[in-house]
Order: structure tokens, then C-alpha cells, then sequence
């Protein structure tokens, strides 16, 4: 059995990046590295996308809103098996929400795919039982937050697998315990782990205090 | 479906309306060519003289689940995850289909085909996983060269008893969750000069539906059939 290395942070596959030799090839080889080249799987015709003519910010409002909406949505997808029906349905109304063309703020970006993969990845992760509210930066990173009584926890998800939280935590008395941390996706619970997250993404019914 | 003549730009953007209300958002497909004469012995930045045309239409649902794709030769009807089932999209193709050829009339179809794309997610926090354990579909590498890091194996077979050709692909891509490996099993399954008659056209696609679900199930091992569970929330 061979096996396969599970690579410790992400890897991209493309034997495209492999240096390209041609001329220090016969028409031959050329040729047989052509029909290797064939074998690799071709992207499915339905993923066929019209690719922008514009720069992002020479595009209408519109436009720019409806593709990252789209981008979002067929993130989604990639993971829809993953994903309770309803839940997904939401967090769709949610997005359409904040992407209202109407009550859109100039200046402001749509969301950026990268930022949402992240969140992607780490509600798998968490597959918290309460739902958050959900905002964006003005760069266009999704923001999840989750209060209970006056406690409140804010995930922003950044691109490129990071998030950054902000949790508050009121006692009987006094001001409010305040912690942050910036951690990759991946470290997202252990980094919650000491606050007991629970008190945010359990039910009520469930509710432990935070710590 | 790829049809004997392509549709030209007015039946194109016909049959795009007819399509508006099952599927309201549209996008423009455009290609670009490139036109560039370098004489010999010049060595010179060429010129960039491109034309932007239009190539046809993919439209979808607002959540972007069902796509439609209207190229000049083709006609493409997709389903993202997640998946209805076989009821569900066979009844939508009848309806499509029922809709394009109203809108643009019969044309002769050339080729016939329906593929099916399923990323296995194998949860791992070891530092090999064994695709054998979950695949019965990958490439044999001798022990001594160790754990690869990639693959991607093709496979074109004879389905002689239905008349049609499979392309089977196995490979390794990037997985979307935390702490897995993803797995792709892609199936192709076409026939060339297909049949021409509504009967004779869903018969074909309810063999090759048949057929597809051996051949993934041949594909994959128990170990990967007990990891399709939803999550429920």
C-alpha cells in the first residue's frame, strides 16, 4: 500500500505550474505529453462561467453583487452534502439580505469568496445548533456573531483560512472579560475551547455559562 | 446533448427567453480569439487584435443549484449539490427538453451523455491515509517509492451491451472541510449517434442511470459508503 501524504496546510495541484519544455522536446514526446495532458479531468460544461471583462470596481453594482452571491452559492454547493437543508436555505436568505442592491452602502465590497470559504469550513467544523447573525467588513469579510444575555462572540473569517474573534463575557459584576485571538480555521476550536463556545452555539436548553 | 449544426446567435438568444422563467438568472458565455501575424525575422511586440462574440447562455435558478448551459452545438442541464435525485432532474430534463426543441425545433443529436462528478470526504488526522481502503479505483505504485502526494487516473471503456463509451476519472482535489481528504470519482457516459425519438432518448438515459450507479458502486469500497451521512442539525 502506497498511500497518500496528508499535507499539513493547503496544497494546489496543477501540472500546469510544471516548467514548460517544449522546445527541449521532439514533436514526439510534445505529443505524448499532449494526450498525458488529456487525461487530466476536464471541468464540467455546466461550470462554464463568463469570465468579467471589467476590473471589479468598473462593473455595476449589480453585476458585482450577483457574482459574488454566485460564487458564494456555489461554494455552497460544494459542500451542500455536508449541510442540513433548512440551514442552507437560511444562510442563502441571509446572504441575499446583506447583498441588497437597494440598501447597499457605497464603497463597501460584496463578499469575498475566500472569507467564505473560510466560514465554510469552520461551520463544519463547529456545526453549531444556534444560528448566527451575520454582517461583512467593508473589505468584504464575513462576520458571524452570536450573543447570549449580554455575552457576545464575533467571528470575522478572513481569507486564506484565518479568522479573528472577539469575545465578551459579563460576570455578576463589574466590566466585562474581554479576549481575542487570530488563529488559522483549522485551530478555530482549540482557540474557543477555553471560553466555552457552548454558551453561544448550543440551544438555550443546552446553555452552559462562559468562562 | 450535441446536435449535427449549431444554433445561430437568433435562435440562441430565442431559446434563452424561452428558458427565463425556470431559470431566471442569466449570464453571457463569450470567447475571445486572438488574430496575430508576426512576419518572419521581425522581433517585435505583435499587435493584440482580439473580437469578443458571444457564445452562447448559461442560465440558473436564483440559488444556483440548476444550470443550464445554451452553446451553438449543445445543450447542457446540470444539477449542483444537493441532489434531488433521479426524479427530480430526469423530470426537469423532459421539461427542458420539451422547451428547447418547441423554442428551436429538432435537430439531429450527435452525441448523447450524462456525467456524473461525486467528491468522496474522507475524514483523516493521520499523516498517510490508505485510498485503497476507500477506492477501488487508483493508480498501483510500487511500495518502495512511498506515499504519493497527488493523483489522477483516466480510464475510457466499452459499454458494448448499451452502445455507449465510459470515461472514468480518479483523483485527488483540494477537500472543502477541515481535516479530510477528497477524493473525485467522475463518470462519462455517452453514446455517439444516439437515438432521435423522445422514447428512445429517456430509455437511454434511464439505462445509462442504471448503469452509473454500478459502476460508482464498483468504484468505492464500504468504508467510503459509510461516510455519506448529512449532517442533521
Amino acid at each position: 500500500m502506497a498511500g497518500l501524504i496528508i499535507p499539513s496546510g493547503p496544497t494546489v495541484f496543477s501540472p500546469t505550474a510544471l516548467p514548460r519544455l517544449e522546445q527541449a522536446f521532439s514533436a514526439g514526446t510534445n505529443e505524448i505529453a499532449r494526450l498525458v495532458a488529456a487525461l487530466q479531468n476536464q471541468p464540467s460544461p455546466a461550470s462554464l462561467r463568463s469570465e468579467p471583462r471589467l476590473a471589479p470596481d468598473e462593473q455595476p453594482l449589480e453585476t458585482r453583487l450577483f457574482d459574488a452571491l454566485a460564487a458564494a452559492k456555489i461554494l455552497t454547493a460544494q459542500v451542500a452534502m455536508h449541510l442540513d437543508g433548512e440551514w442552507r436555505t437560511k444562510l442563502f436568505a441571509q446572504l441575499d439580505s446583506l447583498h441588497d442592491a437597494e440598501e447597499w452602502e457605497a464603497g463597501d465590497e460584496p463578499i469575498d469568496p475566500l472569507s467564505f470559504q473560510t466560514f465554510l469550513k469552520a461551520f463544519l467544523a463547529i456545526k453549531p445548533a444556534r444560528r448566527p447573525g451575520l454582517g461583512l467588513s467593508y473589505t468584504g469579510n464575513l462576520i458571524a456573531a452570536w450573543t447570549t444575555g449580554r455575552d457576545r462572540l464575533t467571528i470575522e473569517f478572513l481569507p486564506n483560512d484565518r479568522v479573528h474573534w472577539v469575545l465578551a463575557v459579563y460576570p455578576d459584576e463589574g466590566e466585562p472579560d474581554r479576549f481575542a485571538g487570530q488563529v488559522d480555521v483549522s485551530r478555530l476550536v482549540q482557540g474557543l475551547a477555553p471560553h466555552n463556545p457552548e454558551h453561544w452555539f448550543l440551544d438555550a436548553s443546552d446553555n452552559q455559562p462562559a468562562r | 446533448m450535441r446536435f449535427a449544426a449549431s444554433l445561430d446567435s437568433t435562435d440562441l438568444d430565442k431559446v434563452s427567453s424561452a428558458f427565463k422563467s425556470f431559470y431566471p438568472r442569466e449570464e453571457l458565455l463569450k470567447g475571445v480569439q486572438f488574430h496575430l501575424n508576426i512576419p518572419q525575422g521581425i522581433d517585435a511586440t505583435p499587435p493584440d487584435h482580439h473580437t469578443i462574440s458571444q457564445i452562447g447562455y448559461r442560465r440558473s435558478s436564483p440559488d444556483l443549484t440548476h444550470i443550464l448551459l445554451l452553446l451553438p452545438p449543445m445543450l447542457v442541464i446540470s444539477q449542483l449539490a444537493p441532489y434531488p435525485g433521479w426524479n427530480e432532474f430526469f423530470g426537469r430534463f423532459r421539461r427542458d427538453w420539451a422547451v428547447w426543441k418547441k423554442s428551436v425545433g429538432y435537430r439531429k443529436i450527435v452525441r448523447t451523455g450524462v456525467r456524473y462528478i461525486n467528491r468522496i470526504d474522507i475524514p483523516s488526522s493521520d499523516h498517510v491515509l490508505y485510498e485503497e481502503q476507500f477506492l477501488n479505483v487508483y493508480p498501483h505504485i510500487p511500495e518502495v517509492l512511498g506515499p504519493m502526494t497527488q493523483y489522477a487516473v483516466q480510464a475510457q471503456l466499452p459499454m458494448l451491451d448499451i452502445g455507449c463509451n465510459l470515461t472514468l476519472n480518479s483523483s485527488v482535489v483540494l477537500s472543502p472541510l477541515l481535516g479530510h481528504r477528497s477524493f473525485v470519482i467522475d463518470q462519462d457516459i455517452a453514446k455517439d449517434n444516439p437515438p432521435q425519438s423522445d422514447e428512445d432518448i429517456y430509455n437511454l438515459l434511464n439505462v445509462i442511470r442504471i448503469r452509473k450507479n454500478r459502476v460508482f458502486e464498483a468504484c468505492i469500497t464500504d468504508r467510503a459508503r459509510e461516510l455519506f451521512e448529512p449532517w442533521q442539525a
